[in-house]
């Protein structure tokens, strides 16, 4: 363990003393295509993550929607009275009675 | 074109538009009409007819829009922009006025029965709105049709498009929300409000039933926007401010139908409940969906064309915007019909 770590340290200054300057160009190219794909990478896992939370938000929208058109529909098919419908049902009544009057 | 040219242009159009309007006052004054005012109708048609502007273009461009049917010459640009506005004028005049019937329909409804003379002779001055709204479309189509030819002649001549870069309109940023359109809004809501409150004045009320829960029916509503929303989402963001439209007109037609097929099963099994369930979704699913198109779908088609994001709006879009109103129109008379029809209960 000792030994690797001073064989380490070995490197480390031997590195420092060979890369004094920059780095040799193709070393440097290199690195800089490992950095774009590194951020490529990152930036592309941002945008699917914001595409599926997208989604995912729309899709709650959707089924939201739906349920209340549902609901919508079952009312109305329950023929659930409101007030519109009741004072249409005592005009309808009001003519009815007014047509036998009549007759 | 010469100045002597542009303003004796102006000239003639200022007498066209003085010889309609002495015209429009004569009618009015001989009373040969009279049978068919409805006052708080017409003051809901004109100021709704200025929100519904506001809602859906700047100032400027209302200005530009007045002064290019004046005859101040313009652009090709320019002139086909103002030719929107006005056609987009007379759209929201037809819709607004299929919805100020809807809406004086089911407030004559509402109302107390002072006989059954007098609730029809209420419902049937409903109408009277759309035929407004028919006029002041009419009359709103005329520069639009002026000012389309102009922008058509300037493309067939060549003429250069907006001319410097100074004179170019500023982009406005996609989606946003500028005081006139906020103005336009809080007007349209307080028109609204407003007319609902004058119509209720003038009537006398059903203590049992107010008024606010008249203009309520839930399963109407539900539907409409339930149904609005989730075809909005379908057709994606690609479909843009049409996919409102769409989605407006299609729940509002399937309301339609459903609720006519829904009373003709209840005159068949002599239910009054079913038919007058059936006659209430007819009328609160049109209004809301004459709402939608005039107060959402409407204003971001207009924003969509004049920031250019659109060349004009979509020709389904305008199919639907002529038709649906009057597809309202036609049911609410059949309402009024089904209404009247005496019903016998079984055996009875």
């Amino acid at each position: 363990m000792r030994v690797k770590r001073k064989v380490g340290k070995n490197l480390d200054e031997f590195l420092k003393e060979t890369f004094v300057d920059d780095l040799p160009p193709d070393v440097a190219v290199g690195m800089r295509e490992r950095i774009e794909r590194f951020r490529a990478g990152k930036t592309k896992s941002a945008a699917t993550s914001a595409a599926w939370a997208l989604i995912l938000r729309r899709s709650a929208w959707a089924v939201l929607s739906i349920l209340v058109l549902v609901a919508g529909i079952l009312l109305q098919g329950s023929k659930s009275s409101s007030p519109l419908s009741d004072r249409i049902s005592a005009l309808k009544a009001e003519f009815s009675s007014f047509s036998t009057t009549r007759r | 074109m010469t100045e002597i040219d542009q303003n004796s242009g102006k000239g003639r159009a200022l007498i066209r538009w003085l010889f309609a309007a002495a015209f429009l006052i004569a009618v009015i004054a001989s009373g040969v009409f009279s049978g068919l005012m409805n006052k708080a109708g017409l003051l809901y048609l004109v100021f709704g007819s200025v929100a519904t502007a506001l809602m859906g273009f700047t100032g400027r461009e209302i200005v530009t829009a007045f002064r290019q049917a004046a005859g101040v010459a313009g652009a090709e640009e320019s002139l086909s922009k103002s030719a929107h506005f006005w056609e987009a004028a007379a759209r929201n005049a037809w819709v607004l006025g299929a919805l100020g019937s809807a809406l004086n329909f089911t407030i004559a409804l509402g109302s107390d029965s002072g006989g059954i003379a007098d609730i029809s002779n209420r419902m049937i001055g409903s109408f009277v709105v759309t035929l407004y709204g028919l006029v002041l479309a009419v009359i709103c189509l005329v520069p639009a049709m002026k000012l389309a030819g102009k922008a058509e002649d300037r493309r067939l001549q060549g003429e250069a498009r907006p001319v410097t870069e100074g004179a170019r309109p500023k982009p406005i940023a996609a989606r946003t929300m500028n005081i006139d359109r906020i103005i336009g809004y809080v007007l349209f809501a307080a028109v609204l409000v407003l007319t609902v409150l004058f119509l209720i004045g003038g009537q006398p009320q059903s203590g049992s039933l107010p008024m606010d829960k008249i203009l309520l029916h839930w399963p109407a509503i539900l539907v409409v926007i339930g149904g609005a929303i989730a075809l909005a989402l379908f057709m994606g963001a690609g479909t843009g401010a049409r996919a409102w439209t769409l989605g407006f007109v299609m729940t509002g037609l399937i309301g339609l139908l459903a609720g006519v097929i829904q009373t003709l099963f209840g005159f068949v099994h002599r239910d009054i409940t079913e038919v007058s369930t059936a006659l209430s979704f007819i009328i609160s699913a049109s209004s809301l969906s004459l709402l939608g198109l005039v107060a959402v779908a409407a204003p971001l088609e207009d924003r969509e064309v004049m920031e250019g994001r659109k060349e004009r709006s979509g020709s389904l879009s305008r199919l639907f915007w002529a038709i649906f109103p009057l597809l309202t129109f036609i049911f609410l008379v059949l309402t009024f019909i089904m209404i009247v029809t005496p019903m016998e209960k079984p055996g009875g």
